[in-house]
């Protein structure tokens, strides 16, 4: 797993250690940020020479500049029953690793909260900087079939640390716009990336004719539909209406949602990255 | 619509037609959230119908193994006809032709031509209720008034057999009319004799049978086939030595039936040609209004359903081979 993902903070992290983001604490950096008196940064070294000269209380005014500090990394994933349907699991696993390792060349802090209709503890990773640990969850995932709802992510705030954190919330948003908000609601204090994961063959690669039964992956109702070309494009037609909704309710709060619809890849997510911090 | 059943238990089975309101059969396939796919009216008409379909193939199965008809039923009608009883002679006489002669490749016997314009007779009369009775040495009950005309062709046919001895007119006539016991009075009830001789009848049948004639108020018509050469009807005697019973049993049958009070009309046909004569007559006379009640027999109706079970079978299977599988 070498895929890197680039991300950038267009914030400043309140993070105490140093990293590799725009941070609020002053210590080693490049970036000049302010002057203070030498009692305030007892640092010789920086004393500037020309504003001690200005300095009207004739003080000596040394220079701070801004620390690159380290961010918390958090993997806030859907996993309920449709997040089963055909490869979105294996896409969540693959994000997972990529996420942790790119957290982890920054050196940020990388932790996972998987929610099903409720938080379970096997699910949860906590922030921490362990390869090893995230390697053994993403084994487990592999083997495990995703039930329930995705009910669970109203509460995933909870599992979060107080000061603001990068949080990639990966889900197909399967679920009604209510929820939806509650949500993205409830993480209002942290740095949202949504991703939201189609899969093209759930709409795009439908028959032309033919009757057709659908079982739903989460309630298990069935609906049974007589295809047919007008039929198909209803369906498309919905699911573009969906994905205009969900753009909507996403920038209402802040994020701008990139679907993942054509397969998985980090390029993808680097360009969509990068676009943001711009 | 009378319906029953033959095996009530097998009706058991219809709880399995409750089967496909539960499950349509079509095989599913995993749809991440079905909320998202619009409503679509079409769809929910057709997956009814489909149901539907399954809930009547297998009713109509149940239905056919626990063996649906409908029964025997009676329909009133009101038609134009009567209630006729073919009292035919049987007498070994009957087998000769109108000459006297054994009946042979170019003339016909009196009962070979009695039988073939019965024939058309009973072709002719479609709504009537019509009985066959015959007599020789004894009555023989043939076929009671029904208005299943096969049968009485069938009856009729029957009549080819050879002919037994002797000629017994009044037991003949006393069964005739015990046909119309227990039957309706509508429409006009009709003996139609057909004989080529007669018998004395003694006192005490005639007793009887003015008495029965009365009660059942039966018209009687006597289709004389004469042989050539032989006494008639109408004929009276050369020598009045001869006036008696024994000698010319035509002439007093014939006057006890004038004396019978019923109305009564005798032909003396000598060739089948006179013969369908005095029947075309009969035909025209013969046509009041009646009021009957037709027998309708049970149906069986276990085939319909198996043939409606297997269309709408055909239909499922049909739909089945548009299912589409992801």
């Amino acid at each position: 797993m070498t895929e890197t993902l680039f991300y950038r903070l267009p914030w400043q992290s309140s993070s105490v250690y140093p990293g590799a983001h725009p941070g609020q604490m002053i210590g080693a950096g490049q970036l000049f940020k302010r002057h203070e008196p030498l009692i305030a940064s007892p640092d010789p070294r920086r004393i500037d020479l020309r504003a001690s000269v200005l300095d009207p209380f004739s003080g000596y005014r040394v220079r701070v500049y801004q620390q690159q500090s380290s961010v918390n990394v958090y993997l806030l994933a859907d996993m309920s029953a449709s997040m089963g349907y055909a490869d979105k699991q294996q896409t969540l696993i693959r994000f997972l690793l990529t996420a942790a390792n790119s957290a982890f060349g920054y050196g940020d802090k990388f932790g996972f909260i998987g929610c099903t209709d409720r938080i379970e503890h096997r699910w949860l990773l906590p922030a921490g900087q362990h390869l090893g640990r995230v390697s053994a969850l993403a084994k487990q995932l592999e083997h495990l079939s995703f039930t329930g709802n995705a009910n669970g992510l109203q509460n995933a705030a909870a599992f979060l640390p107080a000061e603001r954190s990068l949080v990639f919330l990966l889900s197909d948003c399967h679920f009604p716009l209510p929820q939806l908000r509650a949500i993205l609601g409830s993480l209002q204090g942290h740095d949202v990336i949504p991703l939201v994961l189609w899969n093209q063959y759930e709409y795009a690669a439908l028959p032309n004719w033919g009757l057709i039964s659908f079982q739903d992956m989460e309630n298990n109702a069935t609906r049974t539909l007589f295809m047919r070309p007008a039929l198909r494009q209803k369906i498309m037609t919905a699911y573009r209406q969906r994905q205009h909704d969900l753009k909507n309710t996403f920038r209402a709060f802040g994020s701008e949602p990139l679907f993942i619809t054509e397969g998985y890849s980090t390029q993808t997510i680097n360009r969509h990255l990068q676009q943001r911090a711009a | 619509m009378n319906l029953a059943v033959n095996t009530p238990l097998a009706l058991a089975g219809l709880l399995l037609a409750l089967l496909p309101l539960f499950n349509n059969g079509i095989r599913t396939s995993p749809a991440p959230w079905t909320a998202l796919i619009p409503a679509d009216t079409l769809s929910v008409v057709i997956v009814g119908c489909l149901r539907l379909c399954a809930v009547a193939a297998i009713a109509g199965l149940v239905l056919g193994i626990a063996g649906l008809h409908r029964t025997e039923q009676s329909r009133e009608r009101i038609g134009h006809g009567a209630h006729i009883v073919l009292l035919l002679d049987r007498s070994s006489s009957m087998d000769n032709t109108f000459a006297g002669r054994t009946a042979n490749g170019s003339d016909e016997s009196k009962a070979t031509a009695a039988r073939r314009l019965l024939t058309d007779f009973v072709k002719q009369r479609q709504t009537d209720l019509i009985g066959v009775a015959e007599y020789s040495t004894s009555p023989l009950f043939v076929m009671p008034l029904t208005e299943n005309k096969n049968a009485v062709q069938a009856a009729i046919a029957a009549t080819a057999t050879p002919a037994l001895g002797f000629t017994h007119v009044s037991k003949g006539l006393g069964m005739a009319i015990s046909f119309f016991e227990q039957q309706p009075v509508t429409g006009s009830r009709i003996v139609l004799l057909v004989s080529d001789g007669a018998a004395a009848i003694d006192h005490d049948s005639e007793q009887k049978l003015r008495l029965w004639f009365k009660q059942q108020q039966v018209r009687l018509y006597w289709i004389f086939l004469r042989t050539a050469n032989s006494p008639g009807i109408f004929d009276q005697p050369e020598d009045s030595r001869d006036d008696n019973a024994g000698a010319m049993p035509e002439r007093y049958l014939h006057k006890f039936f004038l004396g019978l009070g019923s109305p009564y009309q005798a032909y003396e046909a000598e060739s089948p040609d006179a013969l369908q004569q005095a029947i075309a007559d009969i035909n025209q006379l013969e046509n009041l209004p009646m009021h009957y009640v037709e027998r309708v027999p049970k149906q069986d109706l276990s085939a319909v359903c198996y043939s409606v079970a297997a269309f709408l079978l055909l239909v499922l299977l049909g739909a089945k081979f548009c299912e589409v599988k992801r």
